[in-house]
């Protein structure tokens, strides 16, 4: 739930980067993380991952960043993971906890869209279980790992991934790699925007 | 959730008499889902990682309370070497976040969390914080 404060003049908003395991969640917020330690000299909190010893997300990764202002409001983003694996349910819902918009980090590789669906599938039940819906929280898909060499390793087509995710939805979506960067602050900057557009809109009136 | 100018101020001033009287270093307000909402005292320290982490601490420790077929753990609290930490629920979607130093007494903050809470609780249904 976003928290407006009249007196700060601050907007909060909780931005939750959700997935199956291994599609690129952690790896977004490391990229974005990185990007901004460079632009401010290193003065950015830290980011806080709470995983196992073999690196895997446990629980979530963590990192505020202020983004600036609109309309006179200083915007202050919470961007979160969630723990991909399956056996972390308990802990994913959780973090999903008065989320205002969300990323879909879809595995491009063709052996993981059966992962994709399923996890697709476990976060609107989870959502459910907040009483939110898809109607109710911004979300945008990211097509992610697109750098990788096909000839290597097959990749789903992106429509075909649209089709398979976004029918209904149509709503925006970004092929990416959160390895190289490609389209990671793009995607950032885009669910940023919608999601405090969202939650003005539904202060207001 | 839109916090008001005056609210804000009311509050503030609740959390300084809690600073003052109970001789804590810092008190935070934080909602469930991890988001800052007031804060009081000094400290030198990332305070919206905290909030971010108290919430989740406490949402797990439910989680577990639940799994043990408990309805809550009525004290939450984690004992340092030069600061203590203890965490309580005031209201439904509120969680109040205490640093304080070792020689305090522990029975004596609680107290005064527990009249804190009250003032806040008040606060909270009052027709101003809602409007």
């Amino acid at each position: 739930m976003a928290i407006i404060n009249l007196k700060e003049k601050t907007i909060q908003v909780k931005i939750i980067y959700y997935g199956p395991g291994r599609s690129g969640k952690t790896t977004n917020l490391e990229y974005i993380h990185s990007c901004l330690e460079k632009k401010m000299n290193g003065e950015v909190s830290k980011l806080v991952s709470i995983d196992t010893k073999g690196d895997r997300t446990l629980f979530f990764d963590f990192f505020p960043v202020n983004l600036g202002t609109i309309a006179g409001f200083d915007l202050k983003l919470q961007l979160y993971t969630t723990p991909g694996q399956v056996k972390y349910e308990a802990t994913r819902r959780l973090v999903l906890k008065g989320v205002d918009g969300i990323v879909f980090v879809a595995d491009s590789l063709v052996s993981r869209q059966l992962a994709n669906q399923e996890s697709f599938e476990n976060l609107i039940q989870n959502l459910n279980y907040y009483k939110l819906d898809l109607d109710s929280v911004k979300l945008i898909f990211q097509w992610n790992k697109r750098d990788i060499d096909e000839n290597l390793i097959s990749l789903t087509d992106i429509k075909e991934m649209e089709e398979q995710l976004n029918s209904k939805l149509k709503t925006k979506s970004f092929p990416s790699s959160a390895v190289t960067g490609m389209n990671v602050l793009k995607t950032v900057n885009y669910i940023a925007k919608k999601t405090v557009e969202t939650v003005i809109e539904n202060s207001i009136f | 959730m839109i916090i008001h100018e005056n609210s804000v101020d009311k509050v503030d001033a609740i959390l300084q008499t809690f600073i003052d009287e109970s001789g804590a270093t810092y008190v935070l307000l934080v909602d469930m889902a991890g988001n800052l909402l007031f804060k009081a005292g000094e400290g030198n320290f990332d305070e919206v990682t905290l909030a971010a982490l108290s919430a989740a601490n406490y949402a797990v420790t439910m989680e577990i309370a639940a799994l043990i077929k408990e309805d809550n753990f009525s004290l939450l609290f984690h004992r340092g070497d030069n600061e203590n930490i203890h965490f309580a629920k005031i209201s439904d979607d509120i969680l109040m976040i205490v640093l304080f130093k070792p020689y305090l007494s522990l029975g004596l903050l609680r107290l005064k969390i527990e009249n804190t809470q009250g003032k806040i609780t008040d606060l909270i249904g009052s027709e101003e914080w809602q409007s």
